[in-house]
């Protein structure tokens, strides 16, 4: 009776599905890829991460990457393309980056969509960016002086944008996916470009260099309707929709008073969106911070000064704010913000009506109030600028 | 046999044929008038100048100045110079009093023999623990000198509640075990556990406390229910709690149980430090047992088939180290696993002045060439590497091949079922540790069954000031350990 148990605890062990035995070394390590178009073929771009093509590195922990491509009528031709290439089996487990070409972006994000989310190996935490001007492949060409491997000096290039200069939305994979498949919700994605030449950045020389020769240049947004891409937007316009999207951790913002050039920073904003009515939207964006840079002469110990100057701050950023929403309503005609998702939420009856003329239609004519509140806690280090010190 | 022939030379010649001419039973006979007595005993086991000094000298004076030689016998009872005397009037004794040091007299015509105690002193003397070594603490250590050691537990222990229980086991050894315990703490079902199983053992050597261990607890399990130390301190602690000690002739290893899982992380000095410290190391302890148990399955396990729990640039600079490696990593570990059991087995058998040669051999031979010649990864290395330090924790070797078995267990159910086998087969440890009792205790009190009380004292340490009662689950009978014997 004993014994039975025992085997039938060990079968029960074997039927979870999870007895995958492979030994680290018989795995290329996937780590990010590359999607490109050529005719009327895919092309994907495997950067592997694991390849040790000297022994010394081999012994030093070192890794050095390899792109290996293939071409196909679906994705999963062009992946058996690329296994047919590679010695080991290929493991999607830590992909970092995907990167696609504006050409897929514009076709349509599903098309692809099907065969990351469908692939059971694959995370699904990966960051998805879109190049600009390159193609897909060139960019995980580019060898990073800082990072040991391509993929997670984009990566890490992505984060830190996100959390401290708050330019691009760094949206992973399945949220951005979701966002696509939710109502009155347009996705935005990071755009990369390359600085300089693919030739001379896919060379280990560019590491060599004490001023890298090529670099991958991460600035600006791309505007998605849906799944397809629009246009994309620079560094002004993708903080404005961080901020409304209440997404953003730093807010950094230079403005101009009594010719002084100011610059003020936060790092608690605040955005609440009300719905006054299904036409009407009220947004008031709230936060203290501090100067980081005074040139010019203003008495900043003076607090009736510093109060004028929090004025002139919420006209300036309203105003910045107020730009971007005009852009996106009448522009692009695309709902980054999310307004007609939380309408669904609210009105979901008055939502069904306009749900398909959405973006055409209904998203420009919202009304949208901003109002702004900033207060200027602290002058940084110094108390006076230093001009007025000169004089 | 039946009673002792009265005739001394006929005694005599029993005895000799007995011991079949052994060269080292002395015996004299003194003739008194009519009267033979004899006086025997082993050269080699009792101290010759004690018996010519105190027992033959008084025989010759006490026989001189007596008068009525029928009362011999009783007047050399009275008044022979020896500390230890006692009578006897069976025959089969003899070999046993003899053999363990005692001088025999015999009288002419008398049934009874006069035993005195001659012990020889063949051993060394009280020296400090070497197998459980002491920051803060009482130094000393049993020996192998039986008495010595029941006087180092009751110097400590001055109630006369310390009650001392001998038993011979072993058929031709005639080892003397003791059952040292409080009688109004101590459990007694437990207490008679023991003395049944003692009873029971039916075999002619018993030259260690290791040999009476594995008497006492038949149920089969990799982890030790009883603790042996050689510290009298620690012997002494347990008896207060309730426990039971048992001293065996001959050895310096003393037997403390019956004993739950927390008691194999304390130690003697976790009372004489200070709370705070005592609860960092026996945490550490714990994290320490969790490592030396799991590590080198985790490692498999991810390793071979959950990959995806490991940070990308670990798996990448994993999977480059393990490139070129040509055994699959269950072999590796094993193989690693083999040879550190192998140094330190043979580390512990070698003379001490062999040490250096071996650490040179396993340091830097064994782990720093064999990475280079590519046949283990670096990473492997450091598993084994922190699975031994962790190991090495724990004192008692019996714990510590306890949790080898376990690592093994683990190591295996990860390389054929990966971080779902490891969680089964910890499951099973569970449920092995919790089905285990030793002479009544569940191994895993006061967790399973929770005892709050008791509490503490096991993982964490209270001050202690407040710790008022003993462990609950050992006994019922007086519970208070402290702030109670006033009322009593």
């Amino acid at each position: 009776m004993k014994n039975k148990i025992i085997l039938l605890f060990i079968c029960l062990l074997m039927v979870t599905g999870c007895g995958n035995y492979r030994e680290l070394n018989d795995l290329a390590i996937v780590t990010s890829i590359a999607i490109d178009k050529s005719g009327d073929e895919y092309e994907l771009s495997f950067l592997i991460a694991n390849s040790p093509k000297s022994q010394t590195s081999n012994k030093e922990g070192e890794a050095t990457t390899t792109i290996y491509s293939g071409k196909g009528k679906t994705l999963n031709e062009a992946t058996n393309v690329i296994d047919r290439k590679t010695p080991k089996s290929l493991y999607y487990g830590h992909i970092n980056v995907v990167v696609i070409s504006e050409e897929i972006a514009k076709e349509g994000f599903f098309k692809i969509a099907d065969w990351l989310l469908r692939n059971p190996e694959t995370r699904k935490q990966f960051y998805i960016i879109q190049s600009k001007e390159n193609t897909a492949s060139s960019i995980l060409k580019i060898v990073e002086p800082l990072e040991s491997f391509p993929s997670q000096s984009i990566a890490s290039l992505i984060e830190s944008n996100a959390t401290f200069e708050s330019l691009t939305s760094n949206i992973k994979y399945s949220p951005f996916v979701e966002r696509i498949l939710s109502p009155g919700f347009d996705p935005i994605l990071p755009a990369v470009s390359i600085n300089g030449t693919v030739k001379k950045g896919s060379n280990e020389k560019n590491l060599e260099t004490t001023v890298p020769k090529t670099y991958i240049k991460l600035n600006d947004a791309a505007i998605f309707r849906k799944d397809k891409f629009i246009d994309y937007i620079g560094e002004k316009d993708s903080q404005a929709i961080n901020v409304l999207n209440d997404s953003i951790s730093e807010f950094k913002f230079a403005f101009k008073y009594n010719k002084a050039d100011i610059v003020f920073i936060s790092d608690n904003i605040n955005t609440k969106i009300k719905l006054k009515d299904f036409n009407h939207i009220d947004i008031k964006v709230s936060g203290d911070g501090y100067l980081a840079e005074v040139n010019g002469q203003v008495k900043i110990e003076n607090t009736n000064v510093v109060k004028k100057i929090e004025k002139k701050l919420e006209k300036e950023v309203k105003e910045h704010l107020k730009s971007t929403l005009k852009k996106m309503q009448n522009e692009y005609k695309a709902d980054v913000f999310g307004f007609g998702n939380k309408l669904y939420g609210k009105y979901p009856s008055k939502w069904k009506k306009v749900e398909d003329e959405w973006n055409d239609k209904y998203f420009s004519k919202l009304n949208i109030d901003v109002k702004t509140d900033f207060v200027i806690s602290s002058s940084g280090s110094l108390n006076r600028t230093l001009e007025e010190v000169k004089k | 046999m039946e009673k002792s022939p009265k005739n001394v030379n006929e005694i005599i010649e029993n005895i000799k044929k007995l011991y079949g001419k052994s060269s080292d039973l002395k015996t004299r006979i003194m003739n008194i008038g009519k009267t033979n007595i004899g006086i025997l005993f082993m050269e080699s086991s009792s101290s010759g100048s004690d018996v010519s000094d105190f027992i033959i000298k008084s025989t010759y004076f006490i026989s001189k100045n007596t008068k009525i030689f029928s009362n011999l016998y009783n007047n050399l009872k009275n008044s022979i110079f020896a500390s230890q005397l006692s009578t006897t009037n069976n025959f089969e004794e003899f070999p046993y009093y003899l053999s363990s040091g005692f001088t025999i007299v015999i009288v002419d015509g008398s049934d009874e023999a006069i035993i005195l105690e001659t012990r020889a002193t063949l051993d060394r003397g009280v020296s400090e623990a070497t197998s459980e070594p002491i920051l803060r603490g009482p130094k000393d250590s049993f020996t192998e000198n039986h008495s010595k050691n029941l006087g180092l537990v009751r110097k400590r222990i001055k109630d006369s509640n310390l009650w001392i229980e001998d038993m011979k086991v072993g058929v031709r050894t005639q080892t003397k075990v003791s059952l040292i315990y409080l009688n109004d703490v101590a459990d007694k079902k437990c207490l008679n556990k023991i003395k049944k199983i003692l009873k029971q053992i039916n075999v002619d050597g018993i030259l260690d406390s290791g040999n009476i261990r594995e008497y006492l607890l038949k149920k089969k399990s990799s982890f030790p229910q009883i603790l042996s130390t050689e510290r009298p301190d620690f012997a002494c602690q347990s008896i207060l709690n309730g426990k039971i000690v048992l001293i065996v002739e001959n050895t310096p290893f003393v037997l403390i149980l019956p004993n739950v899982f927390t008691d194999f992380i304390h130690t003697s000095e976790d009372e004489y430090q200070k709370p705070a410290n005592v609860n960092f190391t026996r945490v550490l302890k714990i994290i320490a047992l969790i490592i030396t148990l799991f590590t080198p399955a985790i490692y498999i396990a991810i390793t071979t088939f959950d990959q995806t729990v490991v940070p990308d640039e670990l798996l990448i600079s994993l999977a480059v180290q393990r490139e070129g490696v040509p055994f699959p990593t269950f072999f590796e570990v094993i193989l690693l696993m083999a040879i550190f059991e192998i140094l330190r087995e043979s580390d512990v058998r070698s003379p001490a002045n062999m040490g250096a040669s071996m650490s040179i051999v396993g340091a830097l031979i064994l782990g720093q060439a064999a990475v280079d010649a590519g046949i283990v990864s670096p990473i492997a290395v450091i598993v084994i590497a922190i699975t031994s330090i962790c190991s090495l924790i724990f004192t008692d070797v019996d714990f510590m091949n306890g949790i080898r078995t376990w690592r093994f267990i683990f190591i295996l159910s990860a390389t054929f079922f990966g971080i779902i086998g490891i969680i089964a087969s910890g499951l099973i440890l569970v449920l092995k540790l919790s089905s285990l009792d030793a002479f009544g205790v569940p191994f895993l009190a006061p967790f399973s069954p929770l005892i709050t009380e008791s509490q503490k004292n096991s993982i964490i340490r209270f001050p202690l000031p407040k710790i008022f009662k003993r462990p609950e689950y050992l006994n019922d009978n007086d519970i208070i350990k402290q702030g109670g014997q006033n009322e009593k």
